[in-house]
């Protein structure tokens, strides 16, 4: 049965939409900055959405407390839903993925609470992270299948595998599929407790990779099957075609030498997708600048392709790694590349890895046909997944 | 020295929840990574703010805790240098 | 499919209790979790950093692949209303009061996935890994998932849920303004290999399960098309277990299925976010040790929106 890609929906630090996002990526424009609307002590470079809350909520109609991760999260969703109705013949959907759901309001509250500031407990309901994918489909009328996929940074790419396999086991018609994360001190403070946050601007694939920038942002797309897009007339965009989800079991937080995980989820991807690792032509990595995942990552692209590894390049050092949303925000990248046959280039790099040798794409590159993306996730617990998503 | 030492026991066992494990348990030339005690990776990075917070000493690169925490020597000896 | 071992840790004597469901008592507001000695499931070098919510899950998991003699199975599922609370709390209050480095620990341990990234270390297990956190539904979402696992190529799948309770968040519940509930506020994890194939071990069978989210139909028009699909009515019905919040619904509920039994279930769990575990638990070894129910249905609105329905049927059914 296939699966059709027909709605797409980014917010990231590169744009508020898929045509920002798309602009910034042509024109290698980093989205990682000093920050500026999140309050911070000292300077922080982070992939920030450049607006604050109060502009989000005034331009979206929201109704607050509300939390960050939720309004990225709605504004991806929105635009990928955009147009379509509500049919009852079309069973709809919703999966989200978030790492810390409303940690961003949950901390503000927290802090108020510490110093006894009359704190807002309004604030602290919207902390699980089922909440925030109730208020993106309370946002657009979805009622029934609503989801919500934790599993760090591959919670995105997970959620996406969930909805196909809910359609291929005819439980949807139609489903929403996506992640969000918020910045937060939380994550900030956490990433910088395992020594891998970076105070240089990150380089991913490059031999001297020093950690990662944190980011922030929601991708959205819409999973449609047949019998949807016979109702809806949407004119597919891609479709999905392979997932695998795997766990590396080596190590809480690290990535095994070997690249175990990754090259199983690989593997078990492109073996759904009933597709020879030559029939990649683009691979969106995860490539997140921490010395540990790129070789990891690296390693196992070798597993699997040998000496014929695919152009491939981490979008990382543009947006800053967004965490549960990484996934679904380079799944839109992954169609937009299909739909423009363009590789996009990895921002800078300029040594390869010393044990693997690999080069990324490193310019903007549409000479050749773009015809299948694999896009990689790697999380906490060895969380190892990989999406493939070909043209129509 | 010796003080310095006995601290260095009590502050990992407390710090790391060594539960099961008694100052008498670990030796000065004890390998505290791997065979040994069997700390690994994120015990590391636990005994990198201990050696920030309790003493002073910043370690900015992972590796470098390699060397200085093979054992209560080893750490006792890097941080009677290099204490502020 | 087959429920083939079944593992509770609760504020009942469940553990490892083949007689549990005769013995269970009504809760008393401050009762206690009953633990089993974790360390004879989980070693030293990995329990030493483990908060409640992780060993619950892992040692409920152990007991599930010593009862089925399932040492790798083909999935590892995890529902979780609100994760794990003790690590998050502990790394929120050190990132904001620690100015200089902050120990890691708590926050590589605060992950949602947390219990379901340990489960595969300790097994040393490659496969499907996913943990579903959608507040009372958690549990069902990790069960639906576990089903389309089953009927993808999948023989055998360790699917469960865990959630804590830490003082802050009965703190929380009263200044929400729910009073009398935090001190009934509980933690509690129940795992289970289901399989494709009926075994010796084998307990109930799982039928099916079903979710709605942010409800506004009729209840009934839910409930009857979830029996309809499972070719079902009311009548096939011996035991219902509800699940709801406070006493809110009670008497809706027993009018919804009259005159099929009701159970309440919250007066043996207390309040935690994936207690319709505990239920899936307590209806499978009613099937299994009580020849005149054949049929069991879970009904779980603990969030008035949020339904939940999963039914059981006994091996002879």
């Amino acid at each position: 049965m296939s699966i059709y890609i027909t709605g797409v929906g980014v917010i990231s630090a590169i744009g508020l939409n898929t045509e920002e996002n798309y602009q910034s990526l042509k024109d290698q424009k980093t989205g990682i900055e000093p920050l500026q609307f999140f309050p911070s002590e000292k300077e922080i470079l982070a992939g920030e959405v450049k607006l604050s809350n109060q502009e989000l909520i005034q331009q979206h109609n929201l109704t607050a407390p509300i939390s960050r991760t939720s309004i990225l999260g709605l504004i991806a969703a929105k635009e990928a839903w955009k147009g379509n109705e509500h049919n009852s013949q079309i069973r709809t959907g919703i999966i989200s993925g978030t790492s810390v759901g409303g940690m961003d309001n949950t901390e503000i509250y927290y802090e108020q609470r510490l110093n006894e500031q009359n704190p807002d407990i309004s604030l602290i309901t919207t902390h699980d992270s089922g909440n925030t994918t109730e208020r993106i489909a309370a946002e657009l009328g979805i009622s029934g299948y609503i989801n919500t996929i934790s599993t760090a940074c591959s919670s995105g790419a997970n959620a996406i595998m969930l909805g196909a396999r809910l359609m291929q086991q005819n439980k949807l018609d139609r489903v929403l599929v996506g992640a969000s994360d918020s910045f937060s001190n939380f994550t900030e403070k956490g990433f910088r407790s395992l020594m891998i946050y970076s105070d240089e601007w990150v380089k991913p694939f490059d031999d001297n990779r020093n950690g990662l920038n944190l980011g922030e942002g929601g991708g959205f797309i819409l999973l449609e099957n047949k019998k949807s897009l016979d109702i809806t007339n949407n004119k597919p965009l891609a479709s999905l075609v392979g997932w695998s989800n795997t766990t590396d079991a080596y190590h809480q937080t690290a990535s095994s030498p070997d690249g175990k995980g990754a090259t199983l989820a690989v593997e078990g991807a492109l073996k759904k997708a009933n597709l020879n690792p030559s029939d990649i032509s683009y691979i969106n990595a995860h490539g997140t600048g921490t010395p540990n995942n790129d070789l990891s990552e690296s390693t196992a692209f070798i597993n699997i392709f040998k000496d014929k590894v695919p152009p491939f390049s981490s979008t990382k050092a543009y947006t800053g790694h967004t965490l549960a949303a990484s996934g679904a925000i380079e799944a839109v990248y992954a169609v937009l590349a299909l739909q423009n046959n363009v590789i996009f280039p990895n921002l800078n790099y300029s040594i390869p890895i010393n044990e693997t040798k690999l080069v990324p794409e490193t310019q903007w590159n549409d000479r050749n046909e773009v015809n299948a993306v694999l896009s990689n996730s790697l999380g906490f617990g060895g969380n190892s997944s990989s999406v493939i998503f070909k043209k129509v | 020295m010796e003080n310095l030492k006995a601290t260095l026991k009590e502050q990992i066992i407390e710090r790391l929840n060594l539960e099961d494990i008694s100052v008498s348990d670990i030796n000065d030339d004890t390998a505290l990574f791997g065979e040994g005690l069997g700390l690994d990776s994120i015990d590391a990075l636990e005994l990198i703010v201990l050696m920030e917070n309790d003493y002073g000493i910043e370690l900015a690169n992972p590796e470098e805790g390699k060397e200085i925490f093979s054992t209560i020597n080893s750490m006792a000896d890097y941080i009677s240098k290099n204490k502020k | 499919m087959y429920i083939n071992a079944c593992s509770t840790i609760s504020h009942q004597n469940s553990f490892r209790n083949e007689n549990w469901i005769n013995e269970l008592t009504v809760l008393e507001e401050g009762s206690e979790l009953i633990t089993p000695n974790y360390k004879e499931f989980i070693a030293p070098s990995a329990i030493r950093r483990m908060s409640k919510i992780i060993r619950m899950g892992l040692t409920c998991s152990k007991d599930c692949v010593e009862q089925s003699g399932i040492e790798n199975p083909d999935a590892i599922i995890v529902g979780t209303g609100l994760g794990c609370l003790s690590d998050t709390e502990k790394f929120l209050n050190n990132s904001l009061t620690i100015k200089g480095l902050i120990p890691p620990t708590s926050f590589i341990q605060s992950t949602h996935n947390t219990i379901a990234g340990q489960i595969s270390l300790a097994l040393k297990n490659h496969n499907y890994n996913i943990t579903h956190t959608q507040n009372s539904l958690s549990f069902e979402h990790s069960l639906i998932d576990a089903i389309l696992c089953l009927n993808e190529e999948d023989s055998n799948v360790l699917v469960g849920a865990a959630d804590e309770d830490i003082p802050l968040l009965g703190e929380l519940i009263n200044e929400l303004g729910f009073k009398g509930v935090s001190n009934h506020l509980t933690s509690g994890a129940s795992f289970f290999m289901l399989s494709n194939n009926k075994t010796a071990n084998s307990k109930a069978i799982l039928v099916d399960s079903y979710t709605v989210g942010l409800n506004s139909s009729d209840p009934s028009e839910i409930i009857n098309a979830f029996l309809t699909q499972n070719n079902r009515s009311l009548n096939d019905i011996d035991l219902v277990l509800s699940n709801s919040f406070g006493s809110i619904g009670a008497t809706e509920i027993k009018a919804l299925f009259s005159p099929i039994k009701v159970t309440p279930i919250e007066q043996y769990t207390g309040y935690h976010l994936t207690n319709a575990a505990f239920s899936t638990h307590l209806a499978t070894d009613i099937l299994h040790q009580n020849a005149t129910t054949k049929s069991v249905l879970i009904y779980n609105t603990l969030y008035n929106n949020n339904i939940g329905l999963t039914l059981l049927d006994s091996l002879e059914a």
